[in-house]
């Protein structure tokens, strides 16, 4: 299988909603068995298993508790932007501090409600470094029809100033729309009430080629004049870096850089990608092996650090256990072997 | 047996029992018999093809063996050697347990790739001979440990290949340290610029049939040939060493331990990357921090900011409550106060200076005395490398026990301090 037909076929398993571990295995499974030459019954499989395993809400976890900024962060030095009323978060006070999650997100889907005031100004960072927003990630514009710098560049949903809309979403001010961000490695999509605005690729967009993979999601303090706001709600996430087949198919792509954010991935679900890790180094593609080597070695390291929990260590242990069951290679038998020497150490 | 000279040969003769013999009076250039040191060469790379140069050149050396896996390297070194000494005619192996073997060699040098080093030089000491062997040291913290050992228990000559530590700078170095002119040292940060390289995503290939690949990988875990893994650029591989950080660490923290003797260390920090753009495994960059006693050690992948280092691919730089000492192989510059100068003439030259590091080993093993890079000294030296690259492997801080030469507190990482050796290269 050519490495982007394998990557497209993760794609689809993340855009068809996978969510829960137990699909993810069985995503794993397929994706094992079928990895040689069924690249399309893998990927109708996915797209079937939309229905089976989960609905459009699957894998989605809300990053608002509708109550306060728990799991939010506003950078000290400025006065709090931020306020919360009624399940509602609110920018009113201009020139405040924006809000960022305290959590980091790779690849995911954002998705929230907004309302502007009549000549809102606010946006949603991607992918950013809260000390160095605007330079380290990319921002989704928010933004009120009647004011100035309005165009396909600089409107909402364009990604400001570096890739514009194609399809212009409903701007009417003073009520709720729906967002969706997707973050799929290179690939960034936005949708405003259920239509595709605006797609880019890293690839395509230089203004995209030197930001981060990785980093906070924030909301941009109202920066238009006094009185003006922007409301958010429902704000919720899928991380898909959770996903084992997602995060496997990253393996294999051609970009070094996507290739570390998915062997780091990997690292931090542990357990649940020693399997499909060790299929990995027995395949062909050396990238993948390589990466998958260096990742099945943090998870070993990490599970075999002194303050790891034992019932994690445990869990990593015998998922090299299981994964020495299938009778590897002899070369991976041996690498699985020795790591399991140092996390039973 | 009867031609030969081997250690004990040197131990009896050191007196006038010898005195008498009539081949004492061979020429000038040339050393007596009795007095000729006959030499095998293990490894005919890069390094090796250096050793075979280096020792050839002593009158009283006689080279009778060399060896390599690969019989291209080899039949190239046997080649160069004749050709220079058309005198010599040393014997050709591959495997350099038939080296061992022989009774009538009495140092066999080794320049193979890390992950042999220990066991050729065991295996050496076992048969009674003397070893100079590359740097680093061992491929293992623990094998380290067991070279010393049974150094001392077969009573066997042993020196580092680190040529720097010969030359004048380094002596100089330590005794301006040693000196106090720059007051007590608190800090010292120790930099090579520059780390691994991915090497890319080389397809598997058959060994080339000069190539003994399965003796090549010998105790290393089995893995399918490519031509980057082996010759050359070996070191980018945790599999067979510890990459550009294995590499040159010895070579600087030599200037460290000859000048400061650091003991006691405690902990061992390091942080860094491994290559995203090849199958190299060991270190893009590494920086790591030694606690010892009362001594600070910083090792880093960029020059520090001190005044100097940016110039210096390799260096050191000793922080005194004085004044400052930057060196790298050759240059130094003291600085106290605004004053920057290349010496102290007050300070006393005290260190005997040595009379090359070849040389030094040669008149170790007729004198049975210690080399200046000798197993200890350089098992000490070594030490703090594997740590941190066993730090850096596992992404954590690992506390020390000096005493019992153990990590405290964390069995994955004493783990990672020894080597599962490949059957049958376990012995």
């Amino acid at each position: 299988m050519k490495r982007n037909s394998l990557a497209n076929v993760a794609s689809a398993c993340a855009l068809c909603r996978a969510s829960d571990l137990s699909a993810a295995t069985l995503y794993w499974n397929a994706a094992h068995s079928a990895m040689k030459t069924h690249a399309i019954p893998l990927l109708l499989f996915c797209l079937l298993s939309r229905t089976a395993f989960g609905g459009p809400d699957a894998g989605f976890k809300p990053l608002f508790n509708g109550k306060d900024l728990s799991g939010w962060t506003m950078l000290p030095g400025k006065p709090p932007a931020f306020s919360v009323a009624e399940g509602v978060i609110e920018t009113r006070p201009r020139g405040g501090s924006d809000l960022f999650t305290t959590g980091r997100f790779g690849n995911f889907v954002l998705r929230f409600e907004y309302l502007l005031s009549d000549v809102g100004n606010s946006g949603v960072l991607i992918r950013c470094d809260p000390n160095d927003p605007w330079r380290t990630g990319v921002e989704v514009q928010l933004l009120a029809p009647w004011t100035p710098h309005r165009d396909d560049l600089h409107c909402t949903a364009s990604l400001y100033g570096i890739v514009a809309v194609t399809n212009r979403p409903d701007e009417t001010t003073g009520i709720w729309h729906q967002m969706e961000i997707a973050c799929d490695r290179k690939a960034i999509t936005v949708s405003v009430d259920g239509k595709l605005a605006t797609a880019a690729n890293a690839d395509q967009a230089a203004g995209l080629k030197d930001k981060l993979l990785s980093g906070a999601i924030g909301f941009q303090s109202n920066h238009s004049k006094e009185g003006e706001f922007a409301r958010f709600r429902k704000v919720e996430v899928k991380d898909l870096d959770a996903e084992p087949a997602y995060v496997q198919a990253g393996f294999f792509d051609a970009d070094a850089r996507v290739r570390t954010q998915a062997r780091e991935a990997a690292a931090a679900l542990g357990a649940a990608m020693v399997g499909p890790l060790a299929g990995l180094m027995g395949g062909s593609d050396v990238a993948a092996r390589t990466g998958a080597r260096q990742a099945l070695f943090d998870i070993a390291a990490a599970a075999s650090a002194p303050q790891a929990p034992a019932e994690g260590r445990r869990a990593v242990a015998r998922a090299f256990e299981s994964a020495l069951r299938v009778k590897p290679p002899e070369p991976t038998a041996n690498y699985l072997e020795w790591l399991l020497g140092m996390v039973e150490h | 047996m009867c031609q030969t000279v081997r250690r004990r040969g040197f131990l009896k003769g050191a007196g006038a029992a010898l005195a008498g013999l009539p081949f004492l009076s061979t020429s000038m250039a040339k050393a007596a018999p009795s007095e000729r040191i006959r030499v095998a060469h293990i490894g005919c790379g890069g390094m090796g093809n250096q050793h075979i140069r280096w020792f050839s050149d002593f009158p009283d050396v006689e080279t009778v063996a060399l060896c390599d896996v690969d019989s291209d390297r080899l039949a190239g070194s046997l080649k160069r050697l004749t050709e220079r000494k058309p005198a010599a005619k040393p014997e050709a192996y591959a495997d350099f347990r038939r080296i061992l073997d022989r009774k009538d060699i009495d140092v066999v040098t080794c320049a193979t790739p890390d992950h042999w080093h220990a066991l050729v030089a065991i295996s050496a000491f076992a048969s009674g001979k003397d070893v100079y062997g590359e740097k680093p040291l061992s491929y293992s913290l623990r094998e380290g440990q067991r070279m010393e050992t049974e150094m001392l228990r077969h009573k066997a000559v042993f020196q580092l290949g680190t040529q720097i530590h010969a030359g004048d700078n380094y002596h100089r170095v330590a005794e301006i340290i040693r000196s106090g002119a720059l007051g007590k040292i608190r800090t010292v940060r120790l930099w090579k610029a520059g780390g691994t390289k991915g090497l890319g995503f080389p397809p598997a290939e058959k060994p080339p049939a000069a190539l003994d690949w399965n003796l090549w990988l010998g105790p290393a875990p089995y893995a399918e040939y490519t031509p980057v893994r082996c010759h050359g650029s070996f070191r980018s591989f945790f599999d067979y060493s510890g990459g550009v950080f294995a590499d040159f660490w010895c070579h600087i923290a030599d200037v460290l331990f000859m000048s400061l003797a650091p003991a006691r260390l405690t902990s061992v920090d390091a942080r860094g990357e491994v290559p995203s753009d090849g199958i190299a495994d060991t270190p893009k960059w590494i920086d790591a921090d030694f606690a010892f006693d009362g001594l600070d050690v910083h090792w880093t992948t960029t020059p520090p900011k001190v005044p100097g280092a940016e110039a210096m691919s390799i260096g050191a730089h000793f922080e005194g409550a004085n004044g400052t000492l930057t060196c790298d192989y050759e240059h130094r510059t003291i600085r106290i106060g605004k004053e920057a100068v290349s010496d102290l003439p007050d300070v006393p030259v005290t260190l005997p200076r040595s009379p090359g590091h070849q040389r030094n080993f040669l008149d170790a093993v007729k004198s049975r005395g210690l080399p200046e890079s000798n197993l200890p000294y350089a098992r000490k030296m070594t030490l703090p490398m594997h740590l941190a690259l066993a730090s850096f492997r596992l992404k954590r801080k690992l506390a020390w026990d000096s005493v019992k030469e153990e990590v405290v507190g964390d069995p994955a990482a004493n783990y990672l301090l020894a080597r599962n050796s490949r059957k049958p290269f376990d012995w």
